[in-house]
């Protein structure tokens, strides 16, 4: 145990000492938190839309000005003899109202009038989005001028009613973070062990294998939790994120996975004794993988089945998971158990390939 | 200096060999040959296959008060789109908000007891739905499809609908006022095929970022081994060095682009609607500008290590900044203007003008000019440091 603390504790000095080192670690988590979960975010608003309005009765211009009074739209003015796709080629606008001729005259008559919409798809999350708001706020005016439909929604938004896209990017983001910092530097401290040949120095003293390791990963357990608690700081206040239910199981999760993390970034310092290459394999492991197969933007349902069984592997994507229940859902335990049992199992395979490759303590052949 | 005399100079001997000796040094690392192929092929796939914001088959969890056919028809149409499907029947709303917290169903319908009633006196009627809305834009947009449904199952009631029996027999009713009935087109995409505006995102991204990692690899190599000296005490000149040492990366990396931009075509049947050499030209300003960078950084670095950490702090916000995996409208405000400053947003700007949208170069010029710009600052920054390093 004394040697376990000792190695930590020379692990902690070396990190301090070095101020790149010591800025990856405490500044870069909370950039990358602030700015990654502004920059993925999906939820639009204030677009431009241009109004055609080939009728301009009084009828049309009070369909406009519902469009006026929405969030999610800006009208920008455009001729009416312009053809509308040059608007939207040349980034002028998002999508284009065309309101026919005899629209008011229709409307009067009891007729239904068509009213096009077109949208530039070139980005076909936020076309969906577009006209999906259209429809509503086209609904919201058929109620107001004509009987009420039959059938009606109410529509109740669970666990994040003011559908804020930060309180959902935030904990993923949390979670990114805290998979590519912490294993990178692990990963760099053991290569530079290699790299240094400052690893025959702990070849010939009497430290085990497993006390050397543990150690290492100790020291970095540190330095993730710190992390952690940090970026915790912030979703707490900045993402106005609170816990929705039992505590426990994120705390012990959040233990568990920073041991993964850190054997990861342990291991990989093992396997590849060169800091370069290092980074580059802590960079594919810690941010690709996570970033991409671990629903951290997109559900994993959506990725093609080819792709999905490698998710169930990732030990991210259990993370974002417990997090976000925790966070959002308040599942507790039920919920999420097994996802913690999968971190404790994919952290303690880290941890046993790492001691695989240090076991013998001797200089490879 | 006469451009004939600048071609003399460019093409003499010395520049040659200059530039044989740069490809040389490419050609035994076998670490930079790598991050030149496989990066365009394995990101751009990754990227493209595994970022879908398809929204379907959400599991629609259902509480039926009501156990006629009229509600059993209002289900069944819901789960028969592509958009839901059943995942079961709950006996109670708690049931289903269980169900909905434990992650075993993503949304929730509950049709009250008196719908057939309310339906057959003609009175509307109203269903509630339950949607998992921690992720917001799933959120948003499976409640458009919700309402669309709803939408067209109204409509079929209105025409032939299940109170047939009491058909009206007084004239269509005069005060009705007509309807707006919204009639969407999708424009350059109408398949709303979603990859392939992460793709061109990520091409944008992956000619900057490779470019950077590529040329500070390269760059600081000569520091760490020291042999930037001996270069110095040649007979070439500070310019015949840069030039010489930018070329072959430049060319190499135009190679990757065209890899790249074959992946795209190939793999995600992105359309080439506009013109490719508007394309191909913003694509070299962007290996440029990412060469520069990657020069910078090497100025700064004592070794290829702590280059590469140094691209840590650069990357994140160039990469998120930049509008290439989500809609730049979807950032915080005061973010918003900083993606001007971003050569990877304008790159992406101008591939989707071009290749998805057909624009021509007066669609796109002031991301073009915005992008030259950027190039021209960097590159003389670039050079700038790099002189001041050689002298």
């Amino acid at each position: 145990m004394r040697r376990i603390l000792a190695q930590s504790r020379k692990e902690l000095t070396q990190i301090v000492r070095d101020w790149r080192t010591l800025a990856l670690a405490l500044a870069l988590p909370i950039v990358m938190l602030l700015l990654m979960s502004a920059a993925l975010s999906l939820t639009v608003y204030d677009l431009p839309i241009i109004v055609q309005d080939f009728d301009g009765s009084s009828a049309s211009n009070h369909f406009i000005d519902v469009f006026r009074a929405s969030i999610t739209f800006h009208v920008i003015a455009w001729p009416v003899d312009k053809p509308a796709e040059a608007a939207l080629a040349s980034n002028a606008a998002r999508a284009v109202l065309i309101i026919p001729p005899h629209f008011g005259r229709d409307q009067a008559r009891g007729v239904n009038s068509p009213v096009q919409l077109i949208v530039d798809a070139s980005d076909a999350n936020t076309a969906k989005l577009v006209s999906g708001d259209v429809l509503q706020i086209a609904n919201a005016y058929n109620q107001q001028i004509a009987a009420p439909a039959p059938v009606q929604a109410a529509f109740r938004l669970w666990f994040n009613p003011g559908l804020s896209s930060k309180k959902f990017y935030g904990p993923g983001v949390f979670v990114l973070a805290l998979s590519m910092f912490p294993p990178l530097l692990a990963g760099l401290a053991m290569a530079r062990e290699s790299e240094q040949k400052t690893i025959l120095q702990v070849y010939v003293s009497s430290i085990s294998a497993h006390e050397f390791l543990l150690g290492k990963i100790f020291a970095f357990m540190v330095v993730a939790l710190g992390e952690a608690v940090v970026m915790s700081a912030f979703l707490f206040t900045y993402f106005g994120l609170s816990f929705a239910g039992d505590p426990t199981p994120v705390i012990i999760a959040t233990i568990l996975y920073t041991f993964c993390v850190a054997s990861f970034g342990t291991m990989i310092g093992v396997k590849i004794p060169n800091q370069t290459a290092a980074m580059q394999a802590v960079a594919l492991g810690g941010f690709l993988l996570v970033f991409l197969l671990s629903g951290l933007m997109f559900p994993v349902q959506n990725i093609p089945i080819g792709l999905r069984w490698i998710s169930s592997f990732v030990w991210g994507r259990y993370f974002i998971e417990i997090v976000r229940d925790a966070l959002l859902q308040g599942g507790g335990w039920p919920a999420v158990w097994y996802k913690v049992i999968f971190i404790g199992i994919i952290g303690s395979i880290f941890y046993l390939l790492a001691w695989n490759g240090m076991r013998k303590m001797q200089v490879k052949a | 200096m006469t451009l004939t005399g600048l071609f003399r100079h460019l093409f003499s001997y010395r520049m040659r060999a200059l530039v044989k000796k740069e490809f040389n040094q490419i050609r035994r690392d076998r670490r930079l040959q790598i991050s030149l192929v496989l990066p365009p092929i394995l990101q751009l796939t990754l990227f493209g296959f595994a970022l879908s914001s398809n929204v379907s088959d959400l599991r629609l969890a259902v509480v039926d008060d009501n156990r006629t056919p009229e509600s059993r028809e209002l289900i069944s149409t819901l789960t028969e789109s592509k958009s839901f499907r059943l995942a079961g029947y709950y006996a109670s709303v708690d049931q289903l908000g269980d169900a909905v917290s434990r992650g075993d169903a993503d949304a929730g319908l509950v049709v009250p007891y008196d719908y057939a009633r309310d339906l057959a006196r003609q009175r509307p009627t109203t269903v509630q739905f339950l949607l998992n809305a921690t992720n917001a834009n799933t959120a948003t947009i499976s409640r458009a499809y919700a309402q669309g449904v709803l939408q067209s199952y109204n409509v079929n009631l209105r025409q032939n609908g299940m109170h047939l029996q009491i058909q009206p027999t007084v004239a269509p009713n005069l005060a009705r006022r007509g309807q707006i009935q919204l009639q969407p087109a999708f424009l350059f995409n109408p398949g709303l095929v979603d990859s392939w505006f992460i793709v061109t995102g990520v091409l944008g991204l992956l000619l900057i970022l490779n470019s950077t990692l590529v040329a500070s690899a390269s760059m600081v190599r000569e520091r760490e081994a020291g042999t930037i000296e001996q270069l110095l005490m040649s007979p070439a000149s500070t310019t015949e060095i840069i030039v010489a040492k930018i070329a072959p990366l430049f060319f190499l990396l135009s190679l990757m682009m065209f890899a790249a931009i074959a992946v795209l075509r190939l793999a995600f049947s992105v359309p080439f609607r506009g013109s490719l050499l508007l394309l191909i030209c913003a694509g070299c300003l962007c290996i440029l500008s990412g060469i520069s960078i990657g020069t910078v950084i090497a100025t700064f670095s004592r070794s290829a290590q702590q280059a590469q950490l140094t691209s840590f702090f650069l990357n994140p916000p160039l990469a998120s900044l930049s509008g290439a995996l989500n809609p730049i409208e979807a950032m915080p405000k005061w973010l918003q203007p900083l993606t001007v400053l971003n050569p990877v947003h304008h790159f992406a700007a101008i591939v989707r003008g071009t290749m998805l949208k057909g624009g021509g170069f007066a669609d796109v010029w002031p991301n073009f000019l915005g992008l030259f710009l950027f190039t021209l600052v960097l590159v003389s920054l670039s050079v700038r440091r790099f002189r001041k390093q050689l002298s």
